[in-house]
């Protein structure tokens, strides 16, 4: 149902809450802050879905790896709902970060094979 | 999750989602665009936010619970379109849930409640038992003798304590207060695990005569009479006129039921709830008495890891010891038995309770079968919107959960008003539970009763709610959809199982109105049986000496020969007369007859019933001398006595027993008995049995301390009521007259368990048979509407309107015919259930039993007779031209 446009990419299964957490280690932020920091540091390659964004955030609370809460914005007199990452969220990032890495590490092992040594 | 949760986090998403939404289109607007333009490429970049909302709701796991109350909003919005129907339902399942609760939480307050004693199942009553007096006792209480050697012996009881239960006057003299006592020995605490909140339990010691002036009173007295004073330990109380020391008050939550005993019969006020604890002391007599003495309440409790077996065991062997070593006198086979303590006080309450059990559970059935009967023909008539449903793609189980979702719906409310119907039922049934459990206060629903109502609210979903689910899933679309809609009549398959339907309605109606005509003419026959007494213009009085003022036979029998004189002269007295025991109130004491020159052992001479009267006592209440004559005052301190005819026919058989001699106690310290007379027989323990063997002597010879007075007026014996009591205060103040009532009350009293079981099975039949006939005309009404063409053309062949009412009728009575025979199988089946509750009545009559397939068929064929007409008056040009 999302339109996608060449340039932009569909996120892996679970990729996206681990950019989240990764997102919330620079400090609490709501919902669009972190689609917006999401999509800028990508420079607009992954296209935040507001359809992903949101349950994603919500499943995170549910699970205890995000906190949520009602604050005043720093910049304006407004209340946004920010997220902030828990201990367990920490947690939970590390483990998501090192079995990325792997991941990442294997798929490039078969794509791009080292020369064999002699 | 509570709604008010979902709706507070849903408005929060909403909110979270619309300021973020906000902030986009600032950002769009910065970015350049006009502000429309903005807010249109915000809501492009947010898609759907419905969607948004659904996807977090899933991830919330609210989805289940959304779907469940979209069903519920949509199931409310169906029924309300249909009131008729949907009252009908919940009214029919709200009165068999809250019946089946009412009755339930009566059952499991009865039979299945622990006591309120610390393990309880540990706690055992035990029994004795002697083989020569089989007949006339299957068990006896414990005799204090045999109680203090399994005391010294056993090894399967924690502690063990024998108690007997009564009531005595109490408080200073010049009050005429009556309390509810228990003499126990000092073990009473340690089996039922229980310590007085204030002061101490009794000693040993205390248990000994002479020392036995203490008392431990209950929590209620203790308020009720000395308004919890916190310095009562100090003071001294009246009992029976002796001043005793209060030594201790029991905790709030202390309640003991009520415990029978040989020597409590002869008082009528079992049910006075217990206020006072004091010490069974026995007398050196007393505890040398083997076999005469067969008189108190055993409790204990048992070892962890005895069992109740291995007990019984160990103290059948002790009573074996004891009967070894009887003298030759007294020679008697015994045995003991030991029971659980709730069960003992079930006693015999537990069959009626069963049959109103499973008779209220019947007319549950009959309620859900009626629901599934009404269900079905609406689920006929949804069978289009299911087909639609099904070729649209739903899945089957989707198809059954969209089926059972209006039952659901149904059977809570159903259940919901249950509930209410039964808390407002249970408080009323609390003069039906039997004397020995009605100690707990006041009955009352209960998150246990609560439970079984919510259990039933399931059952009945999944009962009523089955067959049609499985119908509508079973729906083929196509099937459906290429039929002319007007065209489909029910299926076969569908028809018989409505069929089926009635006819199970019908057999447990059958037999619910089988068994409640049984009772009813137990009940009659009960009531028309000839006591033998008369009780017109007949008043029953009660009165309890103090044994302090009293303290033997000749004053207490001075008291009522002045009571007797003064009464016999207040105006409007026929008779007045003294009985140690009330008609229909309880026995008397048993006694062994040892006829002049008979020289068996005490166990192999006839056990009679003894009671003690005054002269008048036969013409009061009307009981018929067959010779002789009675003794008179002039007789007084002579002992003499009356025999029934029973036991005339026993002791002295084929002679003349007048001017005979017998002797009740060691002859060789007694002056034997001369028989003067001999009385009919009459039934005044029990109307549904004959009276034991029955002896009466002069009450000069022997006088209790509580006593019944028989007082036949002239006039309204209501109006009596003041003067008996003044008169007796006349003498002495500082007696309690308990009761003064009609004699014709205490006989009714008698009988009011089975009016009571009889008013309940009568309620029960005549809603299940108002169910059966609406079940009846619901099936036949549904049957005839779909045959309407059918009818139409049968008539345009020339068929005749009687020809129509035939057929429906015949169509709506097979099943009823088949149902009802069913019904008496089930009814026989269960005979020997029911057949201990009945007086004079065979569970197999012929007569009641056709009867009640004679009410049945009538109600039958009044519920097709309407429907009938209905297919007679079918117009056969009209039904023709639908098609």
């Amino acid at each position: 149902m999302a339109k996608q446009t060449p340039q932009r990419a569909n996120l892996l299964q679970g990729t996206l809450d681990m950019l989240i957490l990764r997102t919330l280690l620079y400090g609490p932020a709501h919902g669009h802050q972190i689609g917006k920091h999401i999509q800028r540091t990508t420079n607009d390659f992954l296209q935040m879905q507001h359809g992903s964004l949101y349950p994603a955030l919500h499943r995170l609370e549910e699970r205890g790896w995000v906190s949520a809460k009602w604050e005043t914005a720093p910049d304006r007199n407004r209340e946004y709902k920010y997220y902030r990452l828990t201990d367990k969220g920490k947690k939970q990032l590390s483990v998501e970060e090192s079995q990325w890495k792997q991941m990442a590490e294997a798929v490039a092992r078969v794509m791009w094979p080292a020369p064999e040594e002699s | 999750m509570k709604g008010w949760q979902i709706r507070k986090r849903d408005a929060d998403l909403e909110r979270e989602l619309q300021s973020d939404l906000e902030l986009e289109e600032e950002e769009q607007r910065a970015n350049g665009l006009s502000a429309e333009e903005a807010h249109r490429a915000a809501r492009r970049a947010f898609g759907n936010t419905t969607l948004i909302r659904e996807h977090i709701h899933e991830a919330w796991g609210w989805a289940p619970v959304e779907r469940i109350l979209q069903d519920a909003r949509y199931a409310i919005r169906q029924l309300w379109r249909a009131p008729g129907f949907s009252i009908v339902v919940m009214l029919t399942l709200a009165l068999g849930i809250g019946a089946t609760t009412a009755i339930f939480t009566l059952v499991y307050d009865v039979m299945l409640r622990p006591l309120p004693f610390a393990q309880p199942d540990r706690i055992v009553t035990i029994e004795e038992k002697v083989a020569e007096w089989s007949n006339l006792y299957p068990a006896l209480p414990v005799s204090a003798n045999h109680f203090t050697f399994w005391q010294q012996h056993n090894r399967s009881f924690d502690s063990m304590a024998v108690m007997q239960q009564g009531s005595v006057p109490f408080g200073a003299s010049g009050r005429s207060l009556q309390v509810g006592a228990l003499w126990a020995t000092p073990g009473i605490f340690s089996v039922l695990r229980v310590q007085p909140e204030l002061g101490r339990q009794f000693t040993v010691d205390e248990a000994q005569q002479g020392h036995e002036h203490v008392a431990v009173l209950t929590y209620d007295l203790w308020h009720e009479q000395f308004a919890g004073d916190p310095h009562i330990l100090s003071k001294t109380i009246l009992v029976n006129g002796f001043p005793y020391s209060v030594i201790g008050v029991m905790p709030k939550s202390f309640h003991m039921p009520s415990i029978q005993t040989m020597a409590t019969i002869g008082s009528t006020n079992h049910e006075l709830p217990i206020g006072i604890l004091v010490p069974l002391a026995f007398s050196k007599e007393r505890l040398a008495e083997e076999m005469g003495d067969l008189n108190y309440f055993g409790l204990a409790r048992l070892k962890t890891g005895t069992s109740i077996a291995v007990a019984n065991a160990e103290l059948n062997a002790l009573q074996h010891t004891i009967a070894a070593n009887l003298p030759a006198d007294e020679k008697a086979t015994l045995s003991a038995q030991i029971m659980p303590f709730q069960e003992k006080l079930v006693g015999n309450s537990r069959q009626p309770l069963m049959i109103l059990l499973g008779a209220v559970m019947g007319l549950l059935l009959v309620g859900c079968v009626n629901v599934t009967n009404l269900l079905l023909s609406r689920a006929v008539s949804q069978k289009r919107q299911m087909a639609v449903a099904a070729a649209l793609g739903a899945s089957r189980a989707e198809l059954v959960r969209m089926a059972i979702r209006e039952t659901a719906v149904l059977a809570v409310m159903g259940g919901g008003l249950g509930v209410l119907l039964a808390a407002s039922i249970v408080p009323g049934m609390q003069r039906y539970l039997p004397p020995a459990l009605n100690f707990r206060g006041p009955l009352h629903l209960d998150w246990v009763g609560v439970g079984c109502a919510l259990f039933l609210a399931v059952l009945a979903t999944l009962a009523a709610g089955a067959a049609p689910a499985f119908m509508i899933s079973r729906t083929a679309p196509q099937e459906v959809l290429h039929s002319d809609s007007r065209l489909t009549s029910e299926s076969l398959g569908s028809r018989r199982a409505r069929r089926f339907l009635v006819g199970t309605e019908v057999a447990v109606s059958v037999a619910l109105v089988l068994m409640t005509a049984m009772l009813t003419a137990s009940l009659v026959k009960l009531m028309d049986v000839d006591s033998g007494f008369t009780t017109e213009r007949t008043i029953a009085a009660t009165v309890n000496l103090p044994s302090e003022s009293y303290r033997d036979d000749q004053h207490r029998a001075a008291f009522y020969r002045e009571v007797l004189e003064r009464i016999n002269g207040l105006p409007g007295v026929e008779h007045a007369a003294f009985t140690s025991t009330l008609p229909l109130t309880a026995g008397g004491w048993g006694l062994m007859a040892r006829v002049t020159g008979d020289s068996r052992p005490v166990t192999q001479l006839p056990l009679e019933t003894v009671r003690s009267v005054s002269p008048q006592y036969f013409s009061g209440i009307g009981l018929r001398m067959i010779a002789g004559k009675s003794f008179g005052e002039d007789d007084w301190g002579k002992n003499l006595a009356l025999v029934s005819e029973k036991t005339a026919k026993t002791l002295w058989p084929g002679k003349d027993p007048l001017g005979r001699q017998f002797n009740l106690e060691d002859p060789a310290t007694e002056k034997p008995f001369t028989v003067v007379g001999v009385v009919a027989d009459a039934r005044t323990v029990s109307l549904a049995k004959p009276d034991p063997m029955l002896i009466y002597v002069p009450y000069w010879y022997r006088c209790e301390s509580m006593g019944g007075l028989i007082i036949r007026t002239h006039q309204d014996p209501s109006e009596m009521a003041d003067a008996i009591r003044q008169t007796i205060w006349s003498i002495d103040r500082g007696v309690p007259v308990p009761t003064v009532r009609a004699l014709g009350g205490i006989v009714a009293d008698s009988i009011a368990n089975r009016r009571f079981e009889m008013d309940l099975l009568l309620l029960f039949a005549v809603s299940a048979l108002f169910l059966a006939g609406l079940g009846i005309y619901g099936v036949l009404t549904y049957s005839v509407s779909q045959r309407y063409r059918e009818m139409g053309l049968r008539l345009a062949l020339g068929a005749q309107r009687t020809n129509l009412y035939w057929l429906i009728l015949t169509d709506g009575l097979l099943p009823v015919g088949l149902g009802a025979v069913a019904g008496i199988a089930v009814a026989f089946g269960s005979a020997r259930m029911v057949s201990g509750l009945l007086f004079q009545v065979s569970p197999y009559d012929p007569v009641l039993s056709v009867g009640a397939v004679g009410v049945l068929l009538a109600v039958g064929t009044i519920a097709c007779l309407l429907p009938a007409r209905r297919a007679a008056a079918v117009e056969p040009m009209q039904a023709l031209r639908t098609e």
